[in-house]
């Protein structure tokens, strides 16, 4: 029944995505032309490939997560085209080959579930650093993957195949390989009635159990250092934060975190450049409007323009925004589309991350519920920080948002992690 | 291409959007219960006898709090040799319906399941007393 409603749904999503794609080739003139059909098409081919694959794999995995991801990729795809329509044709394969990967994970857990997922903990955490370290490669090095910095961070990893060179940003899925590690971890590790110490006239964990924060806050400062990189950073180090929160209740963790977290943050500032740009160009966008204000205030700009029903797809000007089509998707949504746009969006993303954490709360063991937690929240928080540096809440962090940001890796990344909550919501159902 | 048919076709378009977000959260709704939650606070809930001797196809609504036994004094008078006087109490408050047996001599089954202490009732489920089986609407 409910299962008819997301194949309904998904079709639906898709019909949205043309008809953006029709209302901006009206609105700009060039005619209604096979663009239209193309990504019905192309919509419907991936995300019903992917709901094949829950019906098949998964079939009593919860079926509202891939809906609102859909109609978050329609959106954004509408922008994209009206921003770049090559780049458009490029993010239709991009949709196709994430959703084969979705399809690709559902199958391979098909029989044993995420348990696998447990028992390769260690590998997992191995991908994880590999990923992590990669960019870092030398962008002359011989062989055929190497490195390469864009925007002033280095995340990038170019894999030449002779005929072709593949871009791809390896965090987009060492992420999900550190929140499956890190809920084995604690779930082995930490017992609920973990032992207490006192100090003075607090009690607090065993130190031993604190140490793994330590350790990925210093993880998260190399990632900062190394690669320029403030969200992966500030992503990596708040998911670790959260986990251990969920796997202990223990407040003192949240403490803990936002203390280094803080120190961590007027350091960075202290210490570099990069970050006091980010930060002054929050506070103050038009100080230096030519220069590192651009941006943010292009931002605003688009926003404040869209005013409530956006000046209408394909007749505002998002093309002025840097990275409109990345990182200020929303910017770009928020003036085509209007307050009501951006609405819709921000609703969508809360859709996802309240079944996350529902799937979470009904898992019965406390990896999957860790997993499930772990994989919601990076999914939220990461959504947060880019609308936050969008929005002027937080200094721009510069990273991809879900389902919505032009580029592979990221529609690889997080159609993998939808999937695996799924399957998380199909195993406790049982 | 006129100004007007493209304005009414972007705004078609928004309406669509949020025809989506609408359609998806009410299925949420209709999955947690939350319109069966709503409906029965104002309405109460109705059990319907659908296996007995005499009574099937009794059916009455719970507000309050209604007794069931096999006492003329009870709420619903249950004909059935296996009840005892004062068998049940049917609490429904805030849209939940919670069951309590009051120390019947043959019990009480939820589901096929003893009632030791008071539980909670969803739609759909099956209480037994004696071989009389009602069912929560």
């Amino acid at each position: 029944m409910t299962r008819l409603l997301e194949a309904t749904l998904l079709v639906g999503a898709a019909a949205i995505a043309a008809f953006g794609v029709t209302l901006v080739n009206l609105a700009t003139g060039t005619g209604v032309d096979a663009q239209v059909g193309l990504t019905f098409f192309v919509f419907l081919l991936a995300f019903g490939a992917v709901h094949v694959a829950l019906r098949t794999f998964a079939p009593r995995s919860v079926p509202y997560l891939l809906p609102p991801a859909a109609l978050l990729a329609a959106l954004s795809f509408v922008e994209i085209y009206r921003i770049s329509p090559f780049r458009a044709g490029l993010q239709r394969w991009w949709l196709l080959i994430a959703a084969a990967g979705a399809v690709l994970v559902l199958a391979v857990l098909h029989r044993t579930g995420t348990v696998l997922l447990r028992r390769y903990r260690f590998t997992l955490f191995g991908v994880t650093l590999l990923l992590l370290a990669a960019p870092l490669i030398p962008s002359d090095a011989p062989g055929p993957i190497r490195g390469l910095e864009a925007n002033g961070s280095r995340l990038w990893v170019v894999a030449d195949m002779g005929f072709i060179e593949l871009h791809f940003q390896p965090g987009e899925v060492a992420k999900l390989a550190f929140v499956a590690f890190l809920a084995a971890y604690l779930a082995d590790r930490i017992s609920l009635t973990g032992t207490r110490r006192r100090l003075g006239r607090w009690s607090i964990p065993e130190p031993r159990q604190i140490f793994p924060l330590v350790a990925v806050w210093a993880l998260s400062s190399l990632v900062l250092v190394s690669q320029r990189d403030l969200g992966a950073a500030t992503l990596l180090f708040a998911v670790v934060v959260a986990m251990l929160y969920a796997a202990t209740a223990e407040r003192v963790f949240l403490w803990a975190g936002g203390v280094l977290a803080g120190g961590g943050a007027v350091s960075a500032y202290v210490l570099f450049a990069h970050v006091q740009r980010r930060v002054e160009a929050w506070l103050d966008p038009f100080a230096d409007f030519e220069g590192t204000g651009y941006q943010i205030a292009q931002g605003v700009f688009a926003l404040g323009s869209g005013s409530l029903a956006g000046a209408g797809p394909g007749l505002g000007r998002p093309d002025l925004i840097p990275n409109a089509i990345t990182d200020f998707i929303f910017a770009a949504v928020g003036e085509e589309l209007g307050f009501a746009g951006t609405v819709a969006v921000i609703a969508s993303y809360a859709v996802v991350v309240a079944v996350g954490f529902g799937i979470a709360l009904r898992a019965r063991d406390r990896y999957r519920k860790l997993l499930a937690a772990g994989l919601t929240f990076a999914f939220g928080f990461q959504t947060f920080l880019i609308l936050a540096g969008v929005l002027r809440i937080l200094p721009l962090t510069g990273i991809s948002l879900p389902f919505m940001s032009y580029g592979g890796s990221s529609l690889v990344g997080n159609f993998a992690l939808v999937a695996l909550l799924a399957r998380i919501s199909h195993e406790e159902t049982a | 291409m006129p100004d007007v048919l493209l304005t009414v076709l972007r705004l078609i378009f928004l309406a669509l959007v949020y025809l989506f977000l609408w359609q998806v959260a009410r299925s949420i709704s209709d999955h947690l219960g939350l319109r069966w939650q709503r409906e029965t606070r104002r309405r109460g809930t109705r059990v319907v006898v659908i296996r007995s001797d005499t009574q099937a196809g009794l059916d009455f609504t719970v507000r309050d709090a209604v007794v069931l036994g096999r006492s003329p004094e009870a709420d619903i008078e249950l004909a059935d040799p296996y009840a005892s006087e004062f068998h049940l109490r049917l609490v429904s408050r805030d849209g939940r319906l919670v069951l309590t047996d009051l120390g019947s001599t043959n019990g009480t089954y939820v589901n096929g399941r003893r009632v030791t202490a008071p539980v909670e009732l969803n739609r759909g489920d099956a209480i037994q007393v004696g071989k009389t089986v009602m069912e929560v609407k």
